[in-house]
């Protein structure tokens, strides 16, 4: 058996349609679902109320919450186990943190803190946020980096 | 011949390679829509330029995104 300690992450949408409060003790159920098999917690982004691109259970809204841990596999099945039995989930991804990802970010964390808002970025105090949009809104308007810019979006395939 | 070959040069670099700040994510789903159809569907790298490497990190991308409802399987307008 591989015990080794990897960094996931999970996202799970979670019935809109309880109270916030309830929501909110769902979350705080996966998180000790998580802590009590050895994971250890290290970020948790709460996306909020989104709308979903189809109908999932005949429900058009969801409330997103990505969750990054460290932990082990075991932690991993007894995650995917609650998220099918409980009847408010809607739908969860589980995956290895990308390694690009991480040293984007900490490449990211390195040079300017505030330049790429990592999801750590997100759980930041209100208070740095008026500093940090400036530095990073002239770098996306300097060089458009996609097509849309220039002629829309790229012609459809042909129809067959 | 010269609008031929604006053509071809027009997508030649693939952009993830040219900016090697770019992480392909499921979560950015608003970057993701840019290589997605009107339909829904994966615009093929021929059209974006994408070279093979992050075209393959695109469409799990793309493929996750649509698991958690962020991207449609099949677009609104045409169900």
């Amino acid at each position: 058996m591989d015990h080794r300690k990897r960094l996931y992450e999970t996202t799970f949408i979670v019935n809109a349609s309880l109270d916030d409060s309830q929501i909110e003790g769902v979350i705080t159920h996966v998180q000790e679902i998580v802590t009590r098999n050895g994971g250890e917690i290290t970020a948790i982004n709460k996306w909020g109320r989104k709308r979903l691109a189809y109908t999932i259970q005949k429900k058009n809204n969801g409330f997103y919450v990505n969750l990054e841990f460290v932990g082990t596999g075991p932690v991993i099945t007894q995650l995917q186990r609650s998220f099918l039995l409980d009847q408010n989930f809607l739908r969860f991804l589980i995956v290895q943190v990308d390694p690009r990802a991480v040293k984007a970010r900490q490449q990211a964390a390195a040079a300017v803190p505030a330049a790429i808002p990592a999801p750590e970025a997100i759980a930041a105090p209100p208070a740095a946020e008026p500093t940090a949009p400036p530095p990073a809104a002239p770098v996306p308007q300097r060089k458009p980096l996609f097509f849309d810019d220039e002629a829309g979006p790229p012609p459809a395939p042909k129809a067959r | 011949m010269a609008k031929q070959d604006q053509q071809i040069r027009k997508h030649r670099v693939c952009r993830f390679c040219e900016n090697k700040e770019i992480s392909i994510d499921y979560k950015d789903e608003k970057r993701l829509v840019r290589f997605v159809s009107e339909q829904g569907k994966i615009i093929p790298k021929r059209i974006t330029g994408t070279c093979a490497r992050h075209q393959r990190q695109l469409v799990k991308a793309i493929k996750r995104a649509r698991h958690l409802a962020m991207l449609p399987f099949v677009s609104e307008t045409i169900r």
